[in-house]
């Protein structure tokens, strides 16, 4: 006798094939890398077969003796990347000054929670950077603004079919490209083997539905006292979404259809009585059993992962980076903790993230895009084009696509998985076959100017009206639901 | 009669002091010329501004529309504010917010100045060390109380429970009835040493041959305290609590740090409330037309600020 009723394998099939042929679309016969076979054998079996020159290809878009002018902004690293990225951003710019030198860059960091509000106050001033690396749902809300430039990889020597169909989704605006890919990732499920064992859990097994989260949540924290599952619900951070979609669209829910193959986000199902189950499954773990960590309300991932290496949060969802992160949080503690920490990192392991109740998985399908901006919102009133289309090329190519995206994440250029550099990550980033066996299940944010809005403001107050008991569970995902459709109406406060 | 006859004989002197001014203002043309390059600079930096914030109040701004396709529609943006449950919500934070933290800054300074103006041995390492609030960077305070108010691991939740007051962690910032007095009270531990250095300058000026006076016509400590320290203590103490309120009214650092307005807008103030309309939700117009209310409650009280040294220059020039 089959272990699993057969009606919920085959919905469990049909859901994961969709979201595939989602993410892959039309265009994967023309892909030089072959998503239809993608698998961790796949990813390994063409680690380091090709070898890619940047300052060649990139020298064809804009000569390496070109002498100009760029201003460049991007997302930077945080306090929540480990040194190892640091350092790779810092070789990015080095190695880029090295190759164009008469380019005179001034590029900028800022974090992912402050650079859409800067980006958006620098351009009412018609004071842009001429490129800026946005996340992944921000570009959408620029270009149909007309603060963008129309951008597509074939325009900095790179094709179409070398990017994830689904990241391509998230630069196009009414039919046209406005970005390149940088850099895709989906998260994975982390948990602590030792603490499982400890609550007379499996310490192999991790949870495999949501629901199961709940019940080992609450029995961790009932045996040890500690948290269990790492919630995190704070306002305008971009942590919450990335953590709370995965559980809503699971669940059979959505703000809108986004997690449909053919999204059209006409309708509003944040009220749904899906989105409603996924909602209270957080409000179980918060309220009711009190299993997760109190300060969830005003934590980010980077507030969880000391408490993770402090042996005092049993399971999280993150980025295979966060292992490297654990590394170096290690190797700034003393004494006993330095010995805890220790236990915590040999007893980190990596699964998928959990389906739903029907066998729906789901994760946000992250990363960034480059774009040019249009001269008038620049900074002086114009662009270099030829010093942007550098620097687009030079960061979405094979080799920096890749390198960038070490730790945390996955190369925007397909072409980056067939360098000898993947195959080096491969054997140091450990789990990262996790997180890229979930890049088949990652579902795009809305493609709609009002997403960043929705994601880091509305869903999470959605979340701490509920948990806060502010309003019960279905007031809250009703409230959530009316603003989205007062925002995407134009209206609302 | 009188009153018609008042106003006939005013008529004339009010008529005849325009052209006195106009040659006054002519005369001095060339003090207006001096200060000509500073009144461009105000116009640009603060006419203008407000200017267009009151202007962008009639408009709706979609997020999909840039700013200079925003839709005129009229006084819309005030009625949806002045109708919505959440202004009122942020309006009642701000309201104690900003009365909790002034009004016990301001004792907590006046008490301490009182202490500290006293000779005693350690005198100035006690005022040097209680100053440190107000000197340290607001941001980094922010983070560091952050952490001691922490609701799974923080400092002071740990000594309470270690102490015996408490059985379990309490929940300070993550709970939508704690978070604002929370937050209040780190707003005062930055400010009172503000009010404290104002008060104590103030108390310079007391003059000390009037309380020996007292003395010898035999005034108890609080007799001489009510009957003449503190009256000389009058006019630095409004503008104290004036520029206080204005500040509170003002802050954004601590709450936007700490909470980011949260829980479920809890510890939302009127700053923190139109920056996350602006620049987190692109709602330009409402943003506008919060500024602009915000506005005429400050200018009212700049009014009282300036009567109030204005009413202290008077008192110093009268006597």
């Amino acid at each position: 006798m089959s272990k699993y009723p057969l009606g919920r394998a085959l919905v469990r099939g049909a859901f994961v094939s969709a979201l595939a042929v989602s993410m892959m679309s039309t265009t994967v016969l023309g892909q030089s890398v072959d998503l239809s076979q993608w698998s961790p054998e796949y990813v390994r079996s063409i680690a380091g077969t090709e070898t890619y020159n940047t300052a060649e290809q990139c020298g064809a878009v804009t000569p390496l003796d070109y002498e100009g002018k760029l201003t460049f902004w991007y997302q930077g690293v945080f306090e929540g990347d480990p040194d190892l990225l640091r350092q790779y951003y810092k070789d990015f710019f080095e190695a880029f000054r090295a190759t164009y030198p008469n380019i005179d860059l001034q590029e900028q960091a800022l974090t992912y929670n402050d650079l859409l509000d800067k980006f958006r106050t620098a351009l009412l001033g018609n004071a842009g950077p001429m490129v800026v690396r946005l996340q992944i749902l921000g570009g959408v809300e620029f270009a149909s603004k007309g603060y963008l430039q129309e951008l597509s990889p074939e325009d900095v020597g790179w094709k179409t079919e070398d990017f994830w169909p689904g990241a391509m989704k998230s630069v196009m605006w009414e039919g046209k490209a406005y970005g390149v890919p940088t850099n895709n990732e989906t998260m994975a499920f982390i948990w602590n083997a030792d603490i499982f064992e400890r609550a007379g859990l499996d310490p192999e097994r991790p949870p495999a539905t949501w629901d199961e989260v709940v019940e080992y949540s609450k029995t961790i924290h009932d045996k040890l006292g500690i948290a269990g599952y790492g919630l995190v619900a704070r306002k305008n951070a971009g942590n919450t979404p990335y953590r709370f979609m995965p559980q809503l669209w699971a669940y059979g829910g959505g703000v809108f259809d986004e997690a449909d193959p053919n999204p059209t986000y006409g309708e509003v199902r944040l009220d749904s009585p899906e989105s409603i189950r996924a909602l209270q499954a957080s409000y179980d773990m918060y309220v009711r059993d009190q299993s997760v960590p109190v300060s969830a309300l005003t934590n980010q991932q980077a507030d969880n992962q000391p408490l993770f290496l402090g042996g005092q949060v049993a399971m999280m969802i993150s980025h295979p980076s966060d292992y490297n992160v654990m590394l170096d949080l290690q190797a700034k503690a003393t004494g006993a903790d330095k010995e805890t920490a220790q236990t915590v990192i040999d007893n980190m392991r990596y699964g998928l993230i959990p389906t739903g109740p029907d066998g729906r998985r789901a994760v946000v399908f992250g990363g960034s895009n480059i774009h040019i901006l249009n001269p008038e919102y620049v900074e002086g009133g114009e662009v270099d084009e030829a010093a942007a289309k550098a620097m687009v090329c030079f960061w979405t190519s094979p080799e920096w696509s890749l390198k960038m995206a070490y730790a945390g994440s996955n190369p925007g250029n397909l072409n980056g998985f067939k360098t000898e550099w993947m195959k080096e990550r491969l054997e140091n980033i450990k789990f990262l076959d996790v997180t890229t066996s979930m890049l088949p299940y990652g579902v795009p944010f809305p493609t709609l100017p009002e997403t960043p809005e929705i994601m880091n403001i509305i869903i999470p107050d959605m979340l701490q009206n509920a948990l806060t008991g502010a309003m019960t569970v279905e007031e809250a995902a009703a409230d959530a639901a009316q603003k989205v459709r007062d925002v995407t109406d134009g209206g609302g406060l | 009669m009188t009153t018609i006859t008042g106003q006939l004989s005013a008529a004339p002197e009010h008529i005849a002091r325009r052209p006195n001014l106009l040659r006054q203002m002519w005369m001095s043309r060339a003090d207006y010329l001096y200060v000509l390059p500073a009144i461009v600079v105000m116009l640009v930096v603060i006419a203008y501004p407000i200017y267009y914030t009151i202007d962008l109040s009639f408009f709706k701004t979609p997020p999909g529309l840039q700013l200079r396709d925003k839709i005129f529609i009229g006084t819309e943006n005030y009625s949806a504010i002045l109708s919505s449950s959440v202004f009122w919500k942020v309006t009642l934070n701000t309201v104690i917010w900003t009365l909790a933290s002034t009004l016990i800054a301001f004792v907590l300074g006046f008490g301490a100045a009182l202490a500290l103006h006293r000779d005693f041995a350690g005198r100035a390492i006690l005022r040097a060390v209680l100053i440190i609030p107000w000197v340290i960077s607001a941001v980094a305070a922010s983070y560091i109380w952050k952490w001691i108010y922490h609701s799974d691991f923080g400092v002071l939740g740990a000594v309470m429970v270690q102490l015996g007051f408490l059985d379990r962690q309490p929940n300070f910032i993550d709970n939508v009835n704690s978070v604002l007095p929370s937050l209040i009270v780190v707003n005062i531990w930055r400010e009172f040493p503000f009010a404290m250095i104002m008060l104590m300058a103030g108390l310079q000026t007391v003059p000390e041959q009037l309380l020996r006076a007292a003395k010898v016509d035999g005034a108890s400590t609080w007799q001489r305290f009510w009957h003449v320290t503190f009256p000389h203590l009058r006019g630095v103490s409004t503008v104290t609590i004036l520029l206080l309120a204005v500040a509170n009214f003002n802050s954004f650092i601590i709450p936007w740090i700490m909470t980011g307005g949260g829980p479920s807008n809890a510890s939302h103030i009127w700053i923190t409330h139109i920056y996350e309309l602006a620049f987190g939700r692109q709602r330009w117009g409402v943003a506008a037309a919060y500024s602009v209310l915000l506005f005429i409650i400050m200018m009212v009280l700049g009014y009282f600020y300036v009567r109030a040294l204005s009413g202290n220059e008077s008192k110093e020039h009268g006597a």
